[in-house]
Order: C-alpha cells, then sequence, then structure tokens
C-alpha cells in the first residue's frame, strides 16, 4: 500500500502543489486541489465516479458470469429464454434516468455557485494572445526578466495570486480562443477576441505553484502556451505587486529589451539561444547585422530600420522559410522599448554577450556613484 | 382497349413505360421517387434553416442597425416584383402536372416553358437590378465593403458588412437553386416534347415540380426576412 | 412470424434450376472487370469498394495517430545547456498530423465506413431486395465520396491544414499562407456530405419500399433498423454541415465576416453550426456499430435478441434526441442558462444507449456462446463501449466538463466510443461478413490472436488517457510537461500494439483472399436472408425472391438455412404451459 501511495503522489501532475490531502485513489485522478471549488468540484467527481463504477459493475458482472457459464458446448443447445419483460426494462431504464436527474441537478448546481464571484474580489484583467498569457494588476504589476520559468520548451511568467482572497478574472483576447485553463482550481473559460469572460476563484494555500494551460487550439504554439501562478500570502502578494511595478529608465537598455522579449511575447516564436533551436519566427541568436533572404527575391542586412519595420509591420517584408505569423507591435511597444530591442538583439553573439558584460559593469558602477554622489549630496 | 392494340413502337414513351427491374411495380417506383425527392428537399430546407439561425442571431445581435441596412441597401420593390414572378411560375409548375396527368401535351410542355421563362426573369431582374449595382458600389460583405455610401446620405454601420454578408450569401444559394431549376424544367420540357409523359408516367414532371415550389417556398421565407422587417 | 415451414430454407432448394454467376464474377479480362466495377451499378459492388476504400483510409488515419503517438512519447524540455529536447516533430508539423488523423478518421473512415459499406452490401440482401431504390444515385454517391476523399487527401497531404478537426473560427480563418488549404478541406466536408445525404436517402426510401413481401417492420434485423435510423439523421444533420462548411469556405475566400470577430461576426455561432451536425454525427458513427452489435450477439450465441422492440425504439430515440443537445461541447463557451439546458439534454441520450447495452447482456443469458474472432469483437464492444459512455456522463455533468473539456479525458472518451465502439464493431462485422463478401474463410485463430493484440492494445493506448486528462492534460498539445511522460509512454506503447493487432488482420485477410478455403452459404448459423443466399451472392442476391417465414432471430425454433440440425440442435419445447415468448 505503501509503495502503491509513492507511486500514485508521484504520479500526479503537479509537484509543486500538494496533494497530500487526496486519497489514493483521487491521487490517481486528479491534481491537487488548491481551492475551495475544488473541492466541491472532487467531491461531484466522486460521485460520478462511483456510479460509473457501479453501474459498470452491474453491467459487466452478468455479462462476464453469462460469458463463463454460457459458452457453448458442442451438441448443446442454447436453453429456450423469455426475449423480453416489460417490468425488468422499465426498471434499467427508468432507474438510470433518475439518477442522471440527480446527477444533472449536482453538476449543474456546483457550476452555478461557481459562476458568481463575491462583490469584494479583487479583478485583474487577462490578456491572451497568439501565445502567450499576460495578467494585467491594478497597479500595473509585471513580472520581471527573472521571473520566467523554463517548461515545455520555452520560457512561461509567473504571476503571483493571494492565497484566501477571490480573485476575478476578465479575459479577453486579441487574435483567436484562447482558454485559461487553472487544473489545480478546476476552473476553465474560453477567451474571446470580441467579448469578455470572467471567471473567479479563491485560491487555498500559500507557498503553491500553479499551472495555466490553453486548453483551446490556438495554432503552432498552443502547447507551450503556458504560465504559472504563484499562491502568496496577502501580504507577500502586496509586497510581489509593488516590487513589480517596474521603470524602464531605472534598467539597463540591454535588460529592458529582454524583459520585452519575454513580457511581449516574443519569446513564443524568438529563441535566444546559442544553438538556434526552431522555433515559428527567425532564431535571434546573431541577428544583428545578420543578412536574410527575403520571400520573393532580395536581401535585407537586418538594422535598426528593417527590426523597426519588423515589429511595426511585420507583413512588409518576409524572410524566406518563415511564413507571417507575427502580428504587428504597433501601440505595445513604444520607440523606447524598440531602442531597448535594438540593444537587446545586439548582445545576442559571442561579441555581443562579452560587450554586455563590459558596458553592464560599467554602467552599474556609473549608476552607483550617482547614487552615493546623490547620497553624499543629501 | 377494345379495338386493335397499336403496337409498342407506335404507343408514346409513357404508354409502354414499364419500372425498372429491382421494383416490385410502377406504382411502388413512382411512390419511392418521390419519398426521395421529398427527403431531398427536406435537406434543402434544412440547408436553408442554417442560413436562417444565422440570420436570426446576429439580427438579434445588431438589432436597429439590420433594420436601417435593409431599408437602406435593398429596394423591397424589386424584391416583390420578384416574389410574382416565383409565384406565376409555382402556378404555372403545378398546372404542368395536371396537364400531364390529363394527357394535354401541350399544356404541358407550355406551362413548363412559361415556369423556366420566369425563373429566367427572376435570374435576370436579380443580376441586373441588385447584384450588379451593389457591386459596383462596394455594398459587398465583409472586408470588401466600402464604408464610403455613394449616395453620400448614408451613414454605414459597422454591422452593415454583416447584413450583407447575410444577403449576399442567401439569396446567391437561393439564385444557384433558381438556375438549376430552370435547367431542369428546360429538361422536363424536352422530353415532354418527346412524349415521355402521360397520366401513367410522369415521375419527372411530379418531382422537378416538388423541387421548384421549394425554390419558391424559400424565397417567400427570404423576401420578408431580409427586405421587410 | 414464427411459423416454421420447410421452404424457409427453400431458396437453396430450387437453386440447381437459375444458377446466376456470383457478383465477383469476372465478364472478361483486366480492364473489361475494372470497366465494370467502376460503372457498376450493384449495391454489393459499390459497398466492397467503400469497403476498401475506408479500410485505406483508417490505414492512413492510423499511421498519422502512430505518428502523434510517436511525438508524445517524450515530453519537450529545455536543457541546462537551453536547448530545446525531445521534440520529434516541430509543433506545426505536430498540429497538422493531428488534424489529419481527425479529419481522415472521422469524414473519410468512420462515417462512411459502416454505413456505406455494409449498408449497402447488406441492407438491400437483408431485406430481400434486389438492389437500393435508386441504384444510379448509389454509384454517384460512391463518385461524390471518391471525389470528396482524394480532394480532401491532396488538401491535407500537400500543404495540410492544423486547424483540428472542429475547423475552429477565427483560427481557421485567418489569412496565413498555412490556412489556404482550409478551403480545400471544407470544400471537401461539404461534398462529402452530399454523399453521406444521397446514401441516407437511397436507404430510407429503401427501407420503406423494397422489403420482402411478408417483411414488416418488426421482422426487420435490428442492423436494418440501425442504418434505418442512421439515415435519417444522415438526412436531417448534413444539410447543416453542408451550409456550415460552405459559410466556412466562403469566409475563407471572401472574408465576409459572419463567423470572423475582427469584421463583426460570432465565432461561437460556428461553433453552434459545426456542432449542430457534428453532435448527431457521432451517432451516424455509433449506430450503425450498435447495429452490428445485435446482428453478432444474436448469431454466435445463437439467441434470440433480448428486448427487439426496445433496441429498435432507441436506435430512433438515439436519432431524434441527438439533434438537441449539441451544446455541450461548448460549456466552457456559451451562457450558463444555455449550459443547464443542455446537460440535461445529454444525459437523456444516454438512455437509450444504455437500454441497449442491458439488452445485449441480457440476450447472453442462457445462450450458447461460441468465442469466434466476431463474438470476441462484440464481447469486446460492451465492455469498451460501457467505459467510452459512462465518462462521458462525467462530461455531461457541467461542473465536471469545465475541468475535463479540451484534456485528455475528452480524447479518451471518444476514442473509447469511436475507435473502441464504432471502430470494433465495424471489426466484428467484417470478419462476421467476410466470408459472405467474397466466399473465402479466413485462419479463425489469427483472428482471435489479432483480436487480443487489438483489444488490449486499444486499452492500453487509451486507458491510461482518462487519467492523464482528468490530472489536467490539455489536448491538441505537441509538447508537454515532464509529469505526464509515464502516461504518455504507456498509451505509445499500447498504440504499437494496436498497430501489430491490425498487422495481423490485414494478412489474415489478405491471406484469406487468396487462398481461403471457400466458405459455406452460412458458416455461423444465421438467421437473416443474407444466409440464404449463395457466398459470394449472385447478381441480383436471390434466385427467387425471398418471402418471409420467420423472424430474423427465431433461433429456439428455426434451425438456420443450409446448416445440420446436428450442429444447430433446437432448444427443448418449454414445458407444456409455459408462455412461448
Ligand atoms: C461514436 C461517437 C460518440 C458517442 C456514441 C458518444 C456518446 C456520448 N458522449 Fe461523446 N463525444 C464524441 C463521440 C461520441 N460520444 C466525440 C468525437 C467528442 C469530442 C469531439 C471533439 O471535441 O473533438 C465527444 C465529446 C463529448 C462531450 C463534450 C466534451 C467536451 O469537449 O468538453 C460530451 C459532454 O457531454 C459528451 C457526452 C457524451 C454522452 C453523454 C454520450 C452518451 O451517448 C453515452 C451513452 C452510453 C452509455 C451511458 C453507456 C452504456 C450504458 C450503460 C452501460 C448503462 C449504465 C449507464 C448509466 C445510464 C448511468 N461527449
Ligand atoms: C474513428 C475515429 C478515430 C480512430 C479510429 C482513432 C484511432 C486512434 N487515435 Fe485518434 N482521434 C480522432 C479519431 C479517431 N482516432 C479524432 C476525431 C481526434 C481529434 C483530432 C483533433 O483534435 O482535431 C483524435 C485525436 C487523437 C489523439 C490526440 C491528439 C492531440 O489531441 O494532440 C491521439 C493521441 O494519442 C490519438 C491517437 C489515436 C490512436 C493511437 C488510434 C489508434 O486506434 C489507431 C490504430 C490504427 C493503426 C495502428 C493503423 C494500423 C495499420 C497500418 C499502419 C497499416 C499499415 C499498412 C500497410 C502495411 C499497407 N487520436
Ligand atoms: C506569433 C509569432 C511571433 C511573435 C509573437 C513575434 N514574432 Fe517576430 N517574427 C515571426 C515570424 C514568423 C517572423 C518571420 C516572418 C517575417 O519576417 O515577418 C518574424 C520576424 C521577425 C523579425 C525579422 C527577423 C529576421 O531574422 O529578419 C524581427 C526583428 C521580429 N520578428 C521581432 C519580433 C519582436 C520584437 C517581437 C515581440 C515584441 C516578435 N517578433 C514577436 C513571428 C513572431
Ligand atoms: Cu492559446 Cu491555445
Ligand atoms: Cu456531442
Amino acid at each position: 500500500m505503501n509503495a502503491l501511495n509513492h507511486i500514485a503522489s508521484t504520479l500526479a501532475a503537479n509537484p509543486m502543489a500538494s496533494n497530500a490531502d487526496l486519497n489514493l485513489l483521487e491521487r490517481l485522478m486528479l491534481s491537487a486541489r488548491s481551492s475551495d471549488y475544488a473541492a466541491t468540484h472532487d467531491m461531484v467527481y466522486m460521485v460520478i465516479f462511483w456510479l460509473s463504477v457501479a453501474f459498470f459493475v452491474v453491467v459487466m458482472g452478468p455479462y462476464a458470469y453469462f460469458i463463463v457459464k454460457y459458452r457453448r458446448k458442442p451438441g448443446v443447445p442454447a436453453q429456450r429464454s423469455v426475449s423480453h419483460n416489460t417490468p425488468l426494462e422499465l426498471a434499467w431504464s427508468i432507474f438510470p434516468l433518475m439518477l442522471l436527474c440527480v446527477l444533472f441537478f449536482l453538476g449543474f448546481e456546483v457550476f452555478i455557485d461557481g459562476q458568481v464571484a463575491p462583490a469584494d474580489a479583487e479583478t485583474i484583467n487577462v490578456h491572451a494572445k497568439k501565445w502567450n498569457w499576460s495578467l494585467g494588476y491594478d497597479n500595473g504589476a509585471l513580472p520581471k526578466s527573472e521571473d520566467y520559468v523554463n517548461l515545455v520548451g520555452t520560457s512561461v511568467p509567473v504571476f503571483a495570486i493571494p492565497a484566501g482572497k477571490p480573485i476575478r478574472l476578465v479575459l479577453e483576447s486579441e487574435d483567436v480562443i484562447h482558454s485559461f485553463y487553472v487544473p489545480n482550481f478546476r476552473k476553465k473559460i474560453d477567451v474571446f477576441p470580441n467579448r469578455y469572460t470572467t471567471m473567479w476563484f479563491q485560491a487555498g494555500n500559500a507557498g503553491e505553484r500553479h499551472y495555466v494551460f490553453c486548453a483551446e487550439y490556438c495554432g503552432d504554439q498552443h502547447s507551450q502556451m503556458a504560465a504559472m501562478l504563484d499562491t502568496l500570502s496577502p501580504e507577500d502578494y502586496d509586497k510581489w505587486k509593488t516590487d513589480h511595478v517596474l521603470n524602464p529608465k531605472d534598467m539597463f537598455p540591454a535588460d529592458y529589451g529582454a524583459f520585452l522579449y519575454k513580457q511581449q511575447g516574443c519569446n513564443a516564436c524568438h529563441t535566444v539561444d546559442r544553438a538556434k533551436s526552431a522555433g515559428t519566427g527567425p532564431p535571434w541568436w546573431g541577428i544583428w547585422g545578420r543578412t536574410e533572404n527575403i520571400e520573393g527575391g532580395g536581401q535585407i542586412t537586418v538594422d535598426e530600420n528593417y527590426v523597426r519595420e519588423s515589429i511595426y509591420t511585420p507583413a512588409a517584408k518576409i524572410v524566406q522559410g518563415f511564413p507571417n505569423q507575427m502580428n504587428s507591435f504597433q501601440g505595445l511597444i513604444d520607440p523606447e522599448g524598440i531602442s531597448a530591442i535594438f540593444a537587446y538583439m545586439q548582445t545576442l553573439s559571442d561579441e555581443g554577450q562579452a560587450k554586455y558584460e563590459k558596458d553592464k559593469a560599467a554602467w552599474e558602477a556609473a549608476k552607483k556613484a550617482a547614487e552615493e554622489a546623490k547620497a553624499a549630496q543629501n | 382497349m377494345t379495338t386493335a392494340t397499336p403496337t409498342a413502337s407506335t404507343l408514346p414513351y409513357h404508354e409502354t413505360y414499364t419500372h425498372q427491374e429491382h421494383w416490385r411495380n410502377q406504382e411502388d417506383e413512382f411512390e419511392g421517387a418521390k419519398l426521395g425527392v421529398w427527403l431531398f428537399l427536406t435537406t434543402e430546407i434544412l440547408l436553408f434553416s442554417g442560413m436562417f439561425c444565422g440570420y436570426a442571431i446576429l439580427r438579434i445581435f445588431y438589432l436597429e442597425h439590420f433594420t436601417a441596412a435593409s431599408a437602406h441597401y435593398l429596394n423591397w420593390k424589386i424584391g416583390a416584383a420578384n416574389t410574382a414572378v416565383l409565384l406565376i411560375s409555382s402556378f404555372t409548375v403545378a398546372m404542368s402536372v395536371r396537364a400531364a396527368q390529363l394527357n394535354k401535351q401541350g399544356q404541358l410542355i407550355i406551362n413548363l416553358l412559361i415556369s423556366a421563362v420566369c425563373g429566367v426573369i427572376f435570374l435576370v431582374v436579380k443580376l441586373g437590378w441588385e447584384y450588379y449595382p451593389k457591386y459596383i458600389h462596394h455594398e459587398l460583405p465583409g472586408k470588401n465593403f466600402a464604408y464610403a455610401d455613394h449616395t453620400g446620405a448614408y451613414i454605414a454601420n459597422a454591422s452593415d458588412p454583416v447584413f450583407l454578408a447575410i444577403y449576399w450569401v442567401a439569396t446567391a444559394i437561393h439564385g444557384f437553386h433558381v438556375l438549376v431549376g430552370v435547367l431542369l424544367l428546360l429538361w422536363v420540357a424536352w422530353r415532354a416534347g418527346k412524349r415521355h409523359f402521360g397520366p401513367k408516367h410522369y415521375t419527372a414532371v411530379e418531382n422537378v415540380g416538388l423541387y421548384w415550389h421549394l425554390v419558391d417556398l424559400v424565397w417567400i421565407f427570404l423576401f420578408p426576412l431580409l427586405y421587410l422587417v | 412470424m414464427t411459423t416454421i415451414d420447410a421452404s424457409s430454407g427453400g431458396v437453396g432448394a430450387h437453386a440447381g434450376e437459375h444458377h446466376g454467376a456470383s457478383y465477383l464474377h469476372r465478364k472478361g479480362g483486366f480492364m473489361v472487370t475494372v470497366w465494370d466495377w467502376a460503372t457498376t451499378i450493384d449495391h454489393k459492388k459499390i459497398g466492397v469498394m467503400y469497403m476498401f476504400a475506408t479500410t485505406f483510409m483508417f490505414f492512413l488515419g492510423g499511421m498519422f495517430a502512430l505518428m502523434v503517438r510517436l511525438e508524445l512519447f517524450t515530453p519537450t524540455m529545455t536543457n541546462d545547456a537551453g536547448q530545446i529536447v525531445g521534440q520529434l516533430f516541430a509543433n506545426d508539423v505536430y498540429n497538422r498530423m493531428f488534424t489529419l488523423h481527425g479529419v481522415i478518421m472521422v469524414f473519410l473512415f468512420i462515417i462512411p465506413a459502416i454505413p456505406a459499406a455494409f449498408g449497402n452490401f447488406l441492407l438491400p440482401i437483408m431485406l430481400g431486395a434486389k438492389d437500393v431504390a435508386f441504384p444510379r444515385l448509389n454509384l454517384m454517391s460512391w463518385y461524390i465520396y471518391l471525389f470528396g476523399a482524394t480532394l480532401a487527401v491532396v488538401a491535407l497531404i500537400g500543404g495540410g491544414v492544423d486547424t483540428g478537426w472542429t475547423f475552429y473560427t477565427p483560427y481557421s480563418i485567418t489569412g496565413t499562407a498555412m490556412h489556404q488549404q482550409v478551403f480545400l478541406v471544407t470544400l471537401a466536408a461539404f461534398i462529402l456530405g452530399f454523399s453521406s445525404i444521397f446514401t441516407g436517402l437511397n436507404f430510407v426510401v429503401t427501407v420503406h419500399k423494397l422489403r420482402a413481401p411478408g417483411m414488416g417492420w418488426f421482422d426487420m434485423p435490428l442492423f436494418v433498423w440501425a442504418i434505418y435510423a442512421t439515415s435519417l439523421i444522415q438526412v436531417l444533420a448534413t444539410p447543416v454541415l453542408g451550409i456550415t462548411v460552405l459559410l466556412l469556405a466562403i469566409e475563407q475566400a471572401f472574408h465576409i465576416g459572419i463567423f470572423d470577430p475582427a469584421l463583426g461576426g460570432d465565432p461561437v455561432l460556428y461553433q453552434h453550426f459545426f456542432w449542430f451536425y457534428s453532435h448527431p454525427a457521432v451517432y451516424i458513427m455509433i449506430l450503425p456499430g450498435m447495429g452490428i452489435m445485435s446482428e453478432l450477439v444474436t448469431v454466435h450465441a445463437r439467441k434470440r435478441i433480448f428486448g427487439y422492440k426496445a433496441i429498435a425504439f432507441s436506435s430512433l430515440g438515439i436519432a431524434a434526441v441527438s439533434f438537441i443537445v449539441w451544446g455541450h461541447h461548448l460549456f466552457t463557451a456559451q451562457t450558463a442558462m444555455a449550459n443547464a439546458i443542455f446537460s440535461a439534454l445529454t444525459f437523456f441520450v444516454a438512455i437509450p444507449s444504455a437500454i441497449k447495452v442491458f439488452n445485449w447482456v441480457a440476450t447472453l443469458y442462457k445462450s450458447s456462446i461460441a468465442f469466434t474472432t466476431p463474438m470476441l469483437y462484440a464481447l469486446g464492444f460492451m465492455f469498451t463501449f460501457t467505459i467510452g459512455g459512462v465518462t462521458g456522463l462525467f462530461l455531461a455533468t457541467i461542473a465536471t466538463d469545465i475541468n475535463l473539456h479540451d484534456t485528455y479525458f475528452v480524447v479518451a472518451h471518444f476514442h473509447y466510443v469511436m475507435m473502441g465502439g464504432a471502430g470494433i464493431a465495424l471489426f466484428g462485422g467484417m470478419h462476421h461478413w467476410w466470408p459472405k463478401m467474397f466466399g473465402k474463410m479466413y485462419n479463425e485463430r489469427a483472428g482471435i490472436l489479432g483480436f487480443f493484440f487489438v483489444f488490449v492494445g486499444f486499452n492500453t493506448t487509451f486507458f491510461i488517457q482518462f487519467l492523464m486528462g482528468s490530472q489536467g492534460m490539455p489536448r491538441r498539445y505537441a509538447t508537454y510537461i515532464p509529469e505526464f511522460e509515464i502516461y504518455h509512454q504507456i498509451s505509445t506503447v499500447g498504440s504499437w500494439l494496436l498497430l501489430i493487432g491490425f498487422l495481423i488482420h490485414l494478412a489474415n485477410f489478405t491471406h484469406s483472399l487468396l487462398k481461403g478455403p471457400k466458405a459455406p452459404r452460412n458458416p455461423w448459423g444465421g438467421l437473416t436472408l443474407e444466409w440464404t443466399t449463395d457466398s459470394p451472392p449472385i447478381e441480383h442476391n436471390f434466385h427467387h425472391e425471398p418471402v418471409i417465414h420467420h423472424g430474423p432471430y427465431d433461433y429456439d425454433d428455426v434451425v438456420p438455412p443450409f446448416c445440420d440440425e446436428k450442429d444447430f440442435p433446437l432448444p427443448a419445447p418449454l414445458k407444456p404451459g409455459a408462455a412461448k415468448h
């Protein structure tokens, strides 16, 4: 039994959230249970499960028995028996029907209870696009570059949510339909381009980390359109939010560029590793100054003008071998951001890395000196 | 059949027609064909119902704008004229079936031809007075819609292209059915000319007639939905 | 209906008089034969051609399934060096593969397979007719199918579509290069729809008008009832698919904005349209399979079916209710009100299916079960379909579906009903009627071996998917988090067992065609009319128009035609005074 228990807990999908409160059977079928709603949901789930098992036994028990008992023996005919029996037939139609009615009400009630968010819920806006999630907090907080973790071959952002407080999400998509799915909360809602949908939850224990998946097929990187939610204690959560309001002016330009690379979702399509791993768009390692073959003939050298054009009007010049999948970022990235992306791209080569390290050290020294001078002034 | 029975070769086709081998008798064959056509018509009705449902839902989305778009883009007089044309043709088609049953060969052909001509009139009106002007004024669905109105007096709503999408697709599918119907009517008329139909055998007349009534019926729904409400 | 008449097997008594040629008889050289088949209006030849075409499609779809499983053998991860590892195919290649797999399996394999192949071959014979009502229309349907299938395969393979078999808007109408093919595939679906409609229409008229003298509605074999109900759905649901894919194709080509939110349209409207067809379509897939089940269970257990009328009417019941439950595919997309209605209605559709399962089990009571390949498939069906069906209840319950929607739980559910239900019934039926269709027996042991590989492989592949799905593994994922690795590996190994199983069947059938021993008229001892004619049947099916003297399942009172009383002894009469039914 212990061994089984062990297997079941290792099999359970999310090791970052504890599933200790699930029993063995539940662990095989469900992920960690991280909200009150999840607990209610699991109750319904287990009711259906046991009902199904019961029906399965009712059907398969006699079936197995008949198969053994009535196997053909040469020369022995089947026995005569009735070929219909109205009370029996009525019973096996009506009895399941009644049970199914109960099931319906159970499922509907739990669903409806989970629909309406409490009035004091904090609202977070969710913006979906191919292929990343971004959560808009009321104070504009954003995950920093170091808040990204590697998952399914890409890096995904980690957002914070408070434990024990209701959160209401208002979701909308920029391009196609996506679906916001948090298995540990047992909640999912489709995200549409032309309307807002909502969903709410109240996370349980602080210190857990939850996966967010995209559950509606949305193209190439559908399976990599993930995010993480960290449940923090309410105090930590407030602190996280204030810590994560970014001021680009305080950042080294290349770092700000690296931040935009993830925050704007360039990482969904463009890789930056030395090996130039394949992606939907051209890899960025060594991009600066590279010569590209353009669809329809001609070549172009990647420089400031071309990159700016590629970001604002990607369809203008298409790199060969990469059908255009990129949306315009006009209005999403300001000129300052564009310059930061130039700086970041310039670091993506061996020389660039060396230069980056040197420049950054110098920038930090200068910044420190300026701060000290400021402190001395006061 | 008391006097000398004419030989098979001198009898018109419809007198000598015998059912295909796998049927038990001619009666069954006729009934079977008719049942088949009714089923087919059901599928046609369902196909158009899809269109109507889409229309209903989008109309609920954009109620006032659809009404305004209908009044602005569509001329109910043209629609009404076409309705009249189709109603006449339905009547003549019914007459042609009657003529076949009564073995009035002349009436049969005339009625079929009138029906076909009505169908052609419908199409000419549709193309010449509706589709063509709309096309040149860019009153087209979706992406090809031009917001600048040629009269300058009307301010287009964002949902106008959606209304026009429904209009174009629904009437084009219907128009295609009219075209097919005209061809079928001509084919039946041609066969009638060869004395293929008579009281004992008029399956094709009956069935093409049924089809033509359906085409008419669909228009009876389309006209008020698009032009009037 | 149960009169025993010496002439019940009488067709054969006169067989010597008119010796019609087998429908497989070759009339000349190779080209003549090809031309003969290409222009045939014989329902049997058309059925056989459908059978080969759909089997080909199954193998094609199965090959893509194997590739899908292969890709999922390893999760994709970023290693310490920052490189991406564990990916066999690029995402977009994977996405096209599962789309190919889904489209081929649904539109080109399972929907036409049973009705068009077995329906065509068997329906007229079971009714005692010479052909279907409209033989030329039948040939036309075949060519429409062929044309649509070719178009679809060309579009899918030459470039491919990456939308999933559901073609959800707006993804499917965005203007990137890959999606130009969507236009072709939707057009193909539109064309295939016509084939489906015409076949259905043909069968309905055939059942109404061409039953043998003496055959009332309740003397029809249950397979015919099932095909009849299926045909009604085909006729009534397919037009809506027609208009949907037509609008989608127009949208794709001209951007008219009915489904495109960017132009004011409504993407959820598309989903409603699509499922209005595609939900009834899942019953187009399963009902004929259930019809096959009723035949297999009775013949190989030599037992009158339990609850004939209940089974017949539940087919019609399923057909009727299937039209009003489509919204259960949209629980995460539509209003709470709509959710409630569709969830409630969905539960109703489970009842007629449950009735059928109960009846089949009851049929086994006091029967005489022979473990032939077809019967093993029938018994396998009851097991897998029940699992597939009851997991449908998890999905029909709104609260749990919100969690399970678009996860592998759904994938497992529909493979259990489509592959484990319709598919397994189909393979059972193929083994059951193979001797009749080609006049050759196959190797029974090889058949049984193949069955075990398929059955075990199937459950290995898909049962584990329930577990990973309810733990949160979304579907249509080319890459996945490492926690699910072991689940996917078990599933992939299962798919290899399936492959072995099908290769065994393939070899067995090929061997049977080339070298198999001649099949008797009635190898299993069936009572339906197809067993009274030659194996393979003659050109117009019967030497004499059959006259019905007994019901299709009167195993208690009739020795099957062309069978020996010694091998098929009748049960002792009930004690005097006991009721007969
Ligand atoms: C052959 C095809 C087939 C069949 C027969 C069924 C049968 C059923 N299906 Fe399934 N279904 C699909 C094919 C099929 N389905 C497909 C292809 C999809 C996904 C499509 C996609 O998204 O790509 C799907 C998806 C699907 C969903 C949407 C899931 C989601 O995407 O979120 C739902 C939800 O309600 C559902 C429910 C049901 C139900 C209640 C039945 C019932 O009819 C089942 C009835 C049968 C039984 C119940 C078993 C027998 C009964 C007993 C042994 C008696 C005891 C049982 C009781 C009555 C308690 N199905
Ligand atoms: C009838 C329908 C049907 C059938 C029979 C199958 C059969 C199989 N399916 Fe399929 N499947 C679907 C319908 C079907 N599927 C649908 C509709 C989808 C959804 C698509 C979408 O999301 O859009 C899907 C999706 C789907 C997925 C999910 C993909 C994803 O979401 O990312 C997976 C993954 O495991 C899968 C696997 C399999 C496997 C292993 C089989 C196996 O059972 C296959 C077994 C067959 C073989 C193993 C072939 C063997 C034979 C040969 C290879 C012959 C060789 C030939 C010669 C030598 C001449 N299927
Ligand atoms: C949806 C996927 C996607 C996203 C997200 C994306 N791109 Fe791209 N990108 C592409 C594709 C595909 C191409 C190649 C086709 C083309 O040239 O337009 C491309 C090309 C480019 C090019 C030209 C590359 C070269 O090698 O010449 C630049 C520069 C670029 N993208 C920058 C960005 C930036 C900056 C972002 C984020 C703010 C971004 N992209 C986000 C898909 C994407
Ligand atoms: Cu976003 Cu799938
Ligand atoms: Cu369904």
